[in-house]
């Protein structure tokens, strides 16, 4: 039998997208239990890349690439575990995720979406410039662990502000988590606003929010 | 198009040069050594009182066109071998010089030891940025053959060329043997010369008698030699650029035909320092406004006269401190942008120290210097149409979504046009990440790379035969172990 586990791996840490996608089917084709492609093959190796970014082995490019080829693959996965009507895995948590009011960048925040898609989690992207009241609005909706927002101008932070009043007001303040990141953000100013983590990058949101959604699990 | 700094025209640098020819045979050279002139008068030059010696045009052109046009310094290991005329970038030698290691971490000098110019010399070896080492030391301990001890510990220590300096004539022999040794005989260095040594005129057109048995006893031996002229802007030479490096050039050239009377063909390096005086604090500066347009004008002299050209430049800087940065930085880039062929990078303190750290400053400015000279390449690859396509094609909501942070292309091109490290010595992180590292300085940093790159990094030993060799040319001239 192939070594579609190894392979896959392998397709992952070479940004291979079109390869994942093949090995992933073919995989399937012979037998494979998506679920098993997801946690043993797919799950692993996007961490394995996420950890060399991590240590400063490898470019941003590198983790997209492979967080691309990581994510179609899992699409496959996902897709036929739905013709099957074979159960998914239970996210690992629920995550509300926007760029505040006023500030339309959108890069960091799509990178750490796929990220947390593919680390298992249901991430719910409210886009860019969105009102605080949306960030609550939501959490509500989809009893999210964790809000998260991204602000890159010093001009619009004060949203991430209004955020945690509008989460306090809605009465959930102290059941959700709140994260923030972007290039207006650092660890000073999320103590200042009360929120509860501070992310220099994707991959460090990500190990933030796996800590602590594994505690709450 | 590639970059170039030029800022002499050729008509200019003809004025120069007929200049130098006019002084050679106007003014004369001041020769000590009667033989020397005997060679010259013999060839063709008027000699008048005091041994001034005055040099025909014609002599000197033939002496030059004789002269090659490229040099090779050989090291250990052929690989490393630099073929000066025929490479892409000016090659960088950092020079270890005996007085002072400056230690950067407590801002302290001290006297140098061996082991300050083994470590030196194995960093130099690591750091594929460096081309080779230039060793000058006079430690106290080897009270003499200096040369000698200084060669023996750039070759034990790196497998790139090792060039020296020397002072003293009696030297050369067993240096000479030691490098025979090394390439695996007289004949094979013959073919690879792995032994460079420099030797000064002194200025204003002259040369000593110790100076004249130094150009003989590299030419009688084969020893590729480099002729210094030293002549700091108005002290030992004019305080104007232009008539200074006239002046220079006819020494270096008297050097040139002394050595092509005694072996014609063989190749010559020209060292020329460019120095100022300071009239406020007399001291003799290689970092001042003055250096940096000399600076500036080397590769243009260097490709007029048709002799490589190994050009020093040292901050006067004595700390790891933004002077020493501005002072290195505006040395070594118009040297590099004018087309340099080598560049001999002194430590501080107008090459009074050295330091190890520096080396890692320098290793950037050479990396970003190299890129510069790269220029910018226009190429249907780099004007990147298909990937801005690609990108723009990307909508959401009626918006553009797409960014180039997920494109191959992207990975394709980032190191090749941007040149990014991968180590940490140049802090790029967010503020928040650099005071997780402990916010610490560029020094600081860099001191932990120095000791993670000696701990590491071992440079090819010598074989035990040679080393046996070694011990036996250390018999023979009686020098101590």
């Amino acid at each position: 039998m192939v070594d579609y586990i190894r392979l896959i791996r392998e397709a992952i840490l070479n940004y291979d997208e079109d390869s994942v996608k093949r090995l992933v089917n073919e995989a399937i084709e012979k037998g494979m239990n998506p679920l098993e492609i997801l946690d043993k093959g797919l799950t692993p190796a996007i961490r394995e890349v996420g950890d060399k970014f991590g240590k400063e082995e490898i470019f941003l490019t590198e983790l997209l690439l492979a967080a691309n080829a990581c994510m179609a693959g899992a699409e496959i996965a996902k897709q036929k575990l739905l013709e099957k009507k074979q159960k998914t895995n239970k996210p690992k948590g629920m995550i509300v995720l926007g760029t505040v009011q006023g500030d339309v960048h959108n890069i960091g925040k799509d990178i750490f979406k796929v990220l947390l898609e593919i680390s298992g989690y249901q991430v719910y992207d409210l886009g860019i410039d969105v009102p605080a009241e949306n960030f609550a609005k939501k959490a509500i909706e989809v009893n999210a662990d964790f809000v998260a927002s991204s602000a890159l101008l010093t001009t619009t932070r004060p949203q991430q502000k209004l955020i945690e009043e509008k989460l306090r007001e809605a009465g959930i303040r102290g059941k959700v988590k709140t994260i923030v990141g972007g290039g207006a953000t650092d660890k000073n100013w999320a103590k200042e606003v009360g929120c509860d983590f501070y992310a220099t990058d994707a991959v460090e949101g990500v190990k933030i929010i796996r800590k602590v959604c594994e505690k709450l699990q | 198009m590639k970059p170039k700094l030029e800022i002499l025209s050729r008509e200019e640098l003809d004025v120069i040069y007929q200049t130098a020819l006019y002084l050679l045979k106007n003014v004369g050279v001041a020769i000590e050594d009667d033989k020397t002139v005997k060679l010259l008068t013999d060839n063709g030059c008027d000699v008048g009182p005091h041994n001034i010696v005055y040099f025909p045009e014609w002599l000197v052109k033939d002496c030059l066109n004789s002269t090659p046009k490229e040099v090779t310094l050989c090291g250990r290991d052929p690989s490393r071998d630099l073929r000066i005329g025929r490479q892409r970038y000016p090659f960088i030698i950092p020079h270890v010089l005996n007085v002072n290691y400056y230690d950067a971490l407590t801002c302290t000098y001290r006297t140098t030891t061996k082991k300050d110019v083994e470590d030196f010399v194995k960093v130099c070896d690591f750091l594929d940025t460096m081309d080779g080492v230039w060793v000058l030391t006079m430690l106290p301990e080897f009270k003499e053959m200096y040369m000698f001890y200084d060669f023996e510990m750039g070759i034990h220590n790196t497998t790139k060329p090792v060039c020296t300096t020397t002072l003293e004539p009696e030297s050369i022999e067993p240096t000479y043997e030691l490098a025979a040794s090394v390439a695996g005989g007289k004949d094979e260095l013959k073919k690879r010369p792995l032994l460079t040594i420099c030797f000064c005129a002194v200025s204003p057109l002259s040369w000593s008698k110790k100076g004249c048995e130094v150009l003989k006893a590299s030419a009688r031996w084969g020893i590729q030699p480099a002729v210094t002229t030293e002549a700091p802007m108005g002290d030992t030479g004019p305080i104007t650029f232009a008539g200074n490096i006239a002046q220079k050039m006819a020494e270096f050239l008297s050097g040139d035909v002394i050595l092509q009377l005694l072996n014609k063909g063989m190749p010559v390096i020209w060292i020329n320092v460019h120095e100022s005086f300071d009239q406020r604090t007399s001291m003799v500066n290689l970092a001042s406004h003055g250096d940096f347009i000399q600076a500036c004008a080397m590769g243009q002299i260097e490709k007029y006269i048709g002799v490589p050209i190994i050009s020093p430049i040292s901050p006067d800087s004595h700390m790891l401190d933004m002077q020493e940065s501005y002072e290195l930085a505006y040395t070594l880039l118009p040297q590099m942008l004018g087309g340099n062929s080598i560049i001999v990078v002194h430590g501080l303190d107008t090459t009074r120290a050295f330091n190890n750290e520096l080396l890692l400053l320098l290793d950037d400015m050479v990396i970003a210097a190299r890129r510069i000279l790269d220029g910018i390449d226009v190429n249907p690859d780099t004007l990147a149409i298909e990937v801005i396509k690609n990108v723009c094609s990307k909508m959401q909501d009626g918006k553009r979504v797409g960014h180039f942070l997920d494109q191959r292309h992207t990975l394709s091109w980032y190191e090749k046009e941007h040149r990014p490290r991968k180590d940490a010595v140049f802090e790029k992180h967010s503020r928040e990440k650099w005071i997780e590292l402990r916010s610490k300085s560029f020094v600081q940093r860099a001191n932990e790379r120095i000791k993670e790159i000696l701990k590491t990094h071992k440079p090819e030993p010598l074989s035990k035969e040679l080393e046996a060799e070694i011990s036996k040319i250390r018999k023979k001239y009686r020098i101590r172990g």
